[in-house]
């Protein structure tokens, strides 16, 4: 939920469950008012009556003075005291429906020794008309003011909050390896200055760390260079030696080995900070379908050797613009990568459309999470003499040119699927 | 046949030195670029050996004093840096060949081998090892006169074996070779397996000699002789 929906929100709930709470209150407090105001009428009616009724033994005719039901009767013997108002609903002759009154009713003993009693009902149909008007206009006036309000408040919340719109935006879409440093635009918001200071901060300490450990990445897989290439040089110097017996062929072999792979490594380092470094940055057209028809040439003994039928569907003869050796090797090692960890007799197939082109081998599921299948030196049990990065090195490609690349495994299919 | 080697890392040098004069070379070895201008004015050599990244300039600039002085040496480039514009520069202004470090010592002089082979005005450019005997240009090969067909991989290697005679090749050194380095597979050696295995039945059926030995856990040696 937007932080502005929610504020909006909260805002309106409470402010309706405060108008409802207090539209009650006001009409209890509305009502007792007129509520009194009639009772006193009731009993300014009533003493009139009663002084009429002891002044005199006559009754007048008080339901024409007064405008509504007054009903009188004299009895000859004395009554009790009682007295009470209270709200009755009757038959209202004028309206022809049943309606409510307020209904006072007196029984007394008059001077002269002979009991009465009175009745006065009183409509309340003009008060609670009046009351209805005044709940109506006063509700009017409250809503119109809490859409006011609301829309105020929303409109001034997202003024306020564009500045720190604007810093998510840049964040979203700084990449730490790109040349510059994180710049915020500056806001007239004190806090909205100090996250921004903040975040600049970090991402300063940040890219500081990220460049050292390129700087180190690059230098050392430079430097071992030279010392892997007089090792190399040595062993085979050595191994050229007519007096070498079974042991010692044997032990130079594992150092062979050792040396190979540490070479490989360094190479796959060196070529990923290559890479990163954008030392590549000569692009051209690059026929995508003469690219993998070239390197499936170029594996061609191992696809027969290891009995894997190819199959290639090229709909579209895309070209991207990259460079030229990168895509050899973004090519390269996803189709090595599908025969590697193919099955025997397995399936490679080779997908070319306008917008993406995709490898697909048979092959085992894999044993480990895909979400690391990219990151380096993440290798399959059964190849321990792979060296890990033909992956990374596969994703280092598409991150330069933003490619988007996927995997997907389906009916033990394995599918790396690279969009542009 | 003289060879200069411009390296500037001197155990490096040594390494080329020592596998080169094996081959009945003459090769010497300088470390920085001065020394290098001042060999490349004094003496003509057949092949230069020459690292891009030296301490006092350029190997780029060496093989542009050299392209100055007209000389028709063969020119192969020894470089750290596996950047595709040295390379582009590199073959340009006249290189002939370019290698990226670390390399095989057979793979370089393989290389030299090919560049002096081309370079060579004695009229023929034939390969010939006892009764073996090649033309590049044609790729033909024929042994004790019979012609032999070969798949261009088999070619490669039998090559690569001639030129690296009585030495012992590694599979990683026969699979770069053939494969390029990128073949970052352990089952590329059972290719070699396969590719050799195919050479030799296919030399022997044309009644020619078996000259490849297996070396144990190692590799290969291409030899005549019995040991």
């Amino acid at each position: 939920m937007k932080l502005l929906t929610r504020t909006s929100r909260s805002y309106l709930l409470i402010s309706v469950v405060v108008f409802i709470i207090s539209g009650l209150i006001f009409f209890r407090l509305l009502h007792d008012i007129f509520e009194k105001q009639i009772d006193r009428t009731l009993l300014e009616e009533k003493l009139l009556i009663e002084q009429t009724i002891n002044d005199s033994d006559s009754v007048p005719d008080f339901g024409s003075v007064f405008g509504h039901m007054i009903d009188i009767t004299i009895l000859n013997t004395p009554h009790k005291k009682n007295e009470y108002i209270r709200d009755s609903l009757m038959y209202d002759r004028d309206l022809g429906s049943f309606a409510s009154f307020r209904h006072l009713f007196v029984e007394n003993t008059s001077f002269d020794r002979k009991g009465y009693t009175i009745n006065i009902y009183k409509p309340l149909r003009e008060s609670e008309k009046l009351i209805a008007e005044i709940v109506i206009a006063v509700a009017l006036v409250f809503i119109f003011l809490l859409f006011l309000l609301v829309w105020v408040n929303y409109f001034i919340a997202r003024r306020v909050w564009i500045p720190f719109y604007r810093t998510i935006n840049n964040l979203a879409h700084y990449e730490i390896n790109q040349d510059k440093p994180l710049t915020l635009t500056r806001s007239d918001i004190h806090e909205f200055n100090l996250l921004n200071q903040a975040l600049e901060k970090m991402s300063k300490k940040i890219r500081q760390d990220y460049l050292n450990l390129k700087e180190f990445n690059e230098n050392a897989s430079h430097e071992l260079l030279t010392p892997i290439a007089i090792i190399k040089s040595k062993l085979e110097l050595l191994i050229q030696r007519e007096d070498l017996d079974e042991k010692q062929l044997q032990l130079i072999s594992a150092v062979f080995d050792a040396t190979t792979r540490i070479s490989k490594l360094n190479q796959g380092l060196l070529l990923i900070s290559k890479i990163e470094n954008n030392q590549f940055y000569q692009t051209e057209e690059i026929n995508l379908a003469q690219i993998l028809d070239k390197t499936l040439e170029h594996f061609e003994e191992m696809i027969l050797h290891r009995g894997i039928v190819v199959t290639k569907n090229y709909t579209f003869f895309s070209s991207v613009n990259m460079n030229r050796t990168l895509a050899e090797i973004l090519v390269t090692n996803l189709i090595s990568n599908a025969i590697r960890h193919n099955i025997t007799s397995g399936r490679i197939e080779l997908e070319l459309f306008s917008d993406s082109f995709s490898v697909s081998n048979t092959g085992l599921p894999l044993k480990t999470d895909p979400a690391n299948l990219f990151e380096r030196f993440k290798k399959s049990e059964n190849n321990p003499d792979s060296v890990g990065l033909g992956l990374s090195i596969v994703q280092k490609i598409t991150i330069l040119y933003h490619m988007r690349i996927t995997y997907t495994y389906l009916d033990g299919l394995h599918t790396l699927k690279i969009s542009f | 046949m003289k060879i200069l080697l411009i390296e500037d890392e001197k155990e490096l040098a040594g390494s080329i030195t020592e596998y080169l004069q094996k081959e009945n070379y003459l090769c010497e070895a300088v470390l920085n670029y001065d020394d290098a201008i001042e060999k490349i004015n004094l003496y003509q050599y057949d092949c230069i050996i020459v690292d891009i990244t030296l301490p006092d300039g350029s190997g780029l600039d060496v093989i542009r004093a050299l392209k100055h002085l007209k000389s028709e040496t063969g020119i192969i480039i020894i470089s750290a840096r596996n950047s595709l514009d040295d390379k582009v520069a590199g073959l340009e202004i006249g290189a002939d060949d370019y290698l990226t470090k670390p390399f095989h010592l057979p793979e370089l002089n393989a290389r030299v081998k090919s560049i002096i082979r081309r370079r060579s005005f004695a009229g023929t450019n034939e390969i010939i090892f006892n009764d073996i005997r090649i033309l590049p240009e044609q790729m033909e090969v024929t042994v004790n006169g019979h012609s032999l067909v070969l798949t261009k991989k088999e070619y490669d290697l039998l090559i690569f074996f001639i030129s690296n005679k009585d030495r012992v090749l590694t599979k990683e050194a026969i699979a770069e070779h053939l494969w390029g380095d990128e073949m970052d597979m352990a089952d590329s050696f059972d290719f070699i397996y396969t590719h050799i295995k195919n050479l030799r039945k296919k030399i022997m059926e044309k009644d020619g000699e078996d000259y490849i030995r297996t070396i144990y856990g190692m590799g290969y040696k291409f030899s005549s002789s019995a040991n």
